[in-house]
């Protein structure tokens, strides 16, 4: 009978239900999805070339873990929130409450296995799906990749069990302590503020001197890598408390001076969207600078992730100036130069005379023809093309090493003039050099010139130097931090958002009876809408806004190792913001069906 | 004299076409003058509450007509319905009804402030009506630090704050012990002879019914006698409540 009771309450709020359903799901898939991608060694050996990989993988599967556990933490206190009314109405009704907490044991293991299993299986198809969308839109270089990964499927089974074993122990052992009678009436009991104005000023004291230190040691690190095993612990913890003290005390602050400036506080419900907020930061600090937190590390997970991708350009055009180096160029190799985009074709005849290794080139050409390069400033960390028609400029030769055949690298480069070039006895061969009008729209079809070439000398293979094999070799190093970045960043958010959302929907059945006696004093619909809109806006504007100036803060730290860090920075700042309003709009759409009728 | 409340045959079934219906009011009719403080007696589940929802705008009567100071409020939409009883009317719940976390200050400057009245003239409306109740001393206080029967006058004055052409409330003591109770009451009587404020009560309790003017007694849906105090003590109206609930009852 009671089951049954049990039963129809859930189908009440169906609604809620599948929110709460959903976001499980999606927490064990997106697990599933970085365990298979992170510790899939066919994933991982041959798509990165760098043993650092592994460990920044290791890295963020522990972060990923933390989320985790605090999104299922949140997503378990709302559905508690949910039942707790009706199961104390149950115990008021002479329902054991050994029987009760068995219910709840039950319901809460049962939700979470359910949904760790269909969230996997939705892991498995994404993972197929994301892999290959990734592979695709970063040009990585991964063979064979199965989106079925077995350890990965345990792995993500045992910790999410555990995890929900503990969340249905932790649910019947509170349901088993409350008295009913709090059961019943705990939407009513709002949660007392603490008016203590000199303890709320040191607080926001302390909480701006920890900001500016956990800033300055980020600023810090952008010119000193070394201070980095330092300053990241500091920047750590200091913005931790920073952010927790500065919302706990300087938004009171905020909000009780609105609250005194009457000419806005008492204007229609401003007073009230204020108290509602004033009582909600005391429960919310720490979930508010937790979001921030993992706000700030999301979004600069994506920003530096990105960062590495316009990297990737940048370091390649910085390798050679042209984008296709060609020797004896045949009728198919001519064919495919033509049809590259942009006609800055260039040939250079020389002859190799074998006894004292030098290779001559005709300096007419080069007087006809410069030959561009890449000057690379070690101070500026950037890359600028010169011309020159003077092949024996050492950097010029440099450069023009990189171009020719492998075996001919290490001789000497002489420019001489035609008679005496004519005089050489050797045969005279044609290095054909293009530059496209961009190196990327053309990508597919230099990778075709570069492997053909590869193929009539066979030693290019090994040894490179042509832009392209130099742009797989760093897009290969790139893309893993870029997919490690833009993985975890777009993971973060959608568990941090939804934690957030939870933990607003958790307070919302408080919240029906303040409504419904809006409503009943005369409060247009209109208005409690835009109060409700308003109120979660700042609950999700306030970590966002300081989220972002942490990022924006913490950029300073990849000066060093990032060209122009905040260049572009709009992509993944826009990817964030939309992403997070969907959230903000989905949460404030449930959370006016639960308290508006 | 315009009348403050006119009820013509209103009836109330509820439950769709489709659905189990359940008539809760049938061929209901009334009429509340300005000043009066009338009283609506009933045993619970008789329709009082559907009544008083039906007057106030948070429901409507499946047919027959409502004025209220001289305004049909069945014709009105959902807008003009709250912005009616943001102004016109004036409510006291039986569980209070107050927001925990405003002030018994900012509750009953609430009213005002959604009419936007400019903050300079809250300020002296709130303190006159708190001061009427004998609020002054808590005014600061959160509901949950208040007594029932603070919290009740405090809602009494959110009623009485804005100055509405008729305040209801649904069985008000219902909440409350004895003693707050008739404080309460005394309190409404004062307010309604001092100020003309008109004033509609639902109970079923004979005591704070026998403050009322006049008394209607509602039963399955439908209103039967009338009784008026006239220049009956209050303790004498009390008997008469008494005795006619016991043969209409019957
Ligand atoms: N929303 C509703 N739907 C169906 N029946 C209702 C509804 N509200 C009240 N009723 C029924 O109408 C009758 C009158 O209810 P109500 O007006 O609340 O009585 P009172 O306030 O006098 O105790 C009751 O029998 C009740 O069950
Ligand atoms: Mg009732």
């Amino acid at each position: 009978m009671l089951n049954k009771l049990a039963l129809s309450g859930i189908r009440h709020r169906m609604r809620d239900y599948t929110v709460l359903f959903s976001g499980l799901m999606i927490a064990s898939a997106i697990f599933y999805m970085f365990l298979s991608l992170a510790t899939n060694k066919t994933f991982l050996s041959s798509n990165s070339p760098a043993a650092a990989t592994a460990f920044i993988f290791g890295f963020g599967i522990i972060l990923l873990s933390i989320i985790t556990i605090v999104y299922i933490n949140y997503a378990n206190t709302f559905l508690l929130s949910m039942r707790q009314k009706e199961y104390g109405m149950f115990m008021m009704l002479g329902a054991k409450s050994s029987k009760i907490s068995k219910m709840i044991f039950v319901e809460t293991f049962a939700i979470g296995a359910i949904s760790t299993l269909i969230g996997s299986a939705i892991g498995i198809v994404a993972t197929k799906y994301v892999s290959q969308w990734m592979i695709n839109a970063l040009d990585m270089q991964i063979k064979h990749f199965n989106s079925f990964y077995l350890p990965a499927l345990m792995w993500t089974f045992i910790f999410f069990i555990v995890l929900f074993i503990f969340s249905a122990i932790r649910n019947s052992i509170s349901l088993r302590r409350t008295k009913v009678l709090t059961l019943l009436h705990k939407d009513s009991q709002p949660s007392k503020i603490k008016r203590n104005g000199a303890v709320k000023f040191i607080q926001a004291i302390i909480g701006l001197i920890f900001l500016a230190i956990g800033y300055y040691s980020m600023f810090y690190m952008g010119k000193n890598a070394m201070f980095i095993y330092l300053g990241v612990p500091i920047a750590l913890v200091t913005i931790v408390i920073g952010t927790y003290f500065t919302i706990n005390a300087a938004i009171t602050a905020v909000i009780s001076m609105l609250k005194r400036n009457t000419k806005f506080s008492q204007k229609g419900l401003n007073n009230f969207t204020l108290s509602q907020l004033s009582f909600r930061i005391a429960d919310y600090t720490k979930i508010l600078s937790m979001v921030s937190i993992m706000f700030a590390l999301a979004l600069g997970a994506i920003t530096v992730g990105l960062g590495f991708q316009k990297q990737i350009s940048t370091v390649v055009n910085g390798q050679n100036y042209y984008d296709v180096a060609v020797h004896n160029a045949d009728t198919a190799q001519k064919n495919r130069i033509n049809h590259l985009s942009g006609d800055d074709q260039y040939n250079y005849s020389y002859k190799v005379d074998d006894k004292s290794k030098t290779v001559y080139y005709r300096a007419s050409e080069f007087k006809k023809q410069p030959f561009y390069y890449e000057s690379f400033n070690m101070k500026s960390m950037l890359a600028t093309t010169k011309k020159s028609t003077n092949i024996n400029n050492p950097d010029v030769s440099y450069s023009m090493q990189q171009n020719m055949l492998p075996k001919y690298r290490m001789n000497q480069l002489k420019a001489v003039s035609d008679a005496e070039y004519n005089k050489i006895q050797a045969n005279s061969d044609t290095l054909t050099l293009v530059k496209t009008t961009s190196f990327k729209n053309n990508l597919s079809k230099i990778k075709t010139i570069s492997k053909e070439e590869a193929k009539r000398y066979p030693d290019l293979k090994q040894a490179g130097g042509d832009k392209y094999s130099a742009y797989v070799m760093i897009n290969g190093f790139f893309s893993g931090l870029e997919f490690m970045g833009f993985f975890l960043g777009i993971a973060f958010l959608a568990m941090l958002a939804s934690c957030l959302m939870f933990k607003i929907l958790s307070g919302a059945s408080g919240d029906v009876k303040r409504y419904n006696m809006l409503h009943k004093i005369g409060t247009r619909q209109r208005t409690l809408r835009s109060t409700i809109n308003k109120e979660i806006a700042v609950l999700f504007a306030v970590p966002a806004g300081l989220g972002i100036i942490h990022v924006l803060v913490g950029l300073q730290m990849f000066k060093g190792i990032l060209f122009q860090p905040y260049s572009h920075i709009e992509v993944p700042f826009g990817i964030f913001i939309i992403l997070y309003l969907g959230y903000y709009l989905l949460t404030r759409y449930l959370y006016k069906k639960i308290v508006l009728k | 004299m315009q009348k403050i409340v006119e009820v013509k045959n209103v009836e109330k079934i509820y439950g769709k076409a489709d659905e189990k219906q359940y008539k809760a009011l049938s061929d209901v009719n009334f009429e509340v003058q300005p000043g009066e403080f009338v009283g609506i007696m009933g045993a619970s589940g008789s329709g009082k509450t559907t009544l008083l929802n039906i007057l106030s705008t948070l429901d409507t009567a499946t047919s027959g007509s409502v004025k209220i100071a001289g305004q049909d409020i069945t014709k009105l939409n959902t807008n003009e319905m709250a912005d009616f009883r943001a102004n016109q009317i004036g409510f006291i719940f039986q569980d209070f009804n107050l927001l925990e976390n405003l002030t018994a200050y900012e509750n009953v400057a609430l009213p005002l402030a959604l009419q936007n009245v400019s903050p300079k003239k809250i300020k002296p409306a709130v303190t006159a009506i708190t001061e009427k109740l004998g609020l002054t001393d808590i005014l600061n206080h959160y509901p949950t630090e208040l007594s029932g029967g603070q919290k009740q006058r405090v809602a009494a004055a959110r009623a009485l704050v804005h100055e509405p052409k008729i305040v209801f409330g649904d069985e008000p003591t219902g909440a409350l012990d004895s003693k707050s109770a008739r404080a309460l009451m005394d309190t409404m009587t004062k307010i309604n002879h001092e100020d003309n404020v008109s004033i509609l009560l639902v109970t079923h309790d004979p005591f704070s019914a026998s403050y009322c003017d006049r008394i209607l007694f509602i039963k399955d849906g439908e209103i039967g006698q009338e009784l008026r105090k006239d220049d009956n003590t209050r303790g004498e109206f009390y008997q008469e409540i008494l005795d006619s609930l016991g043969t209409f009852a019957e």
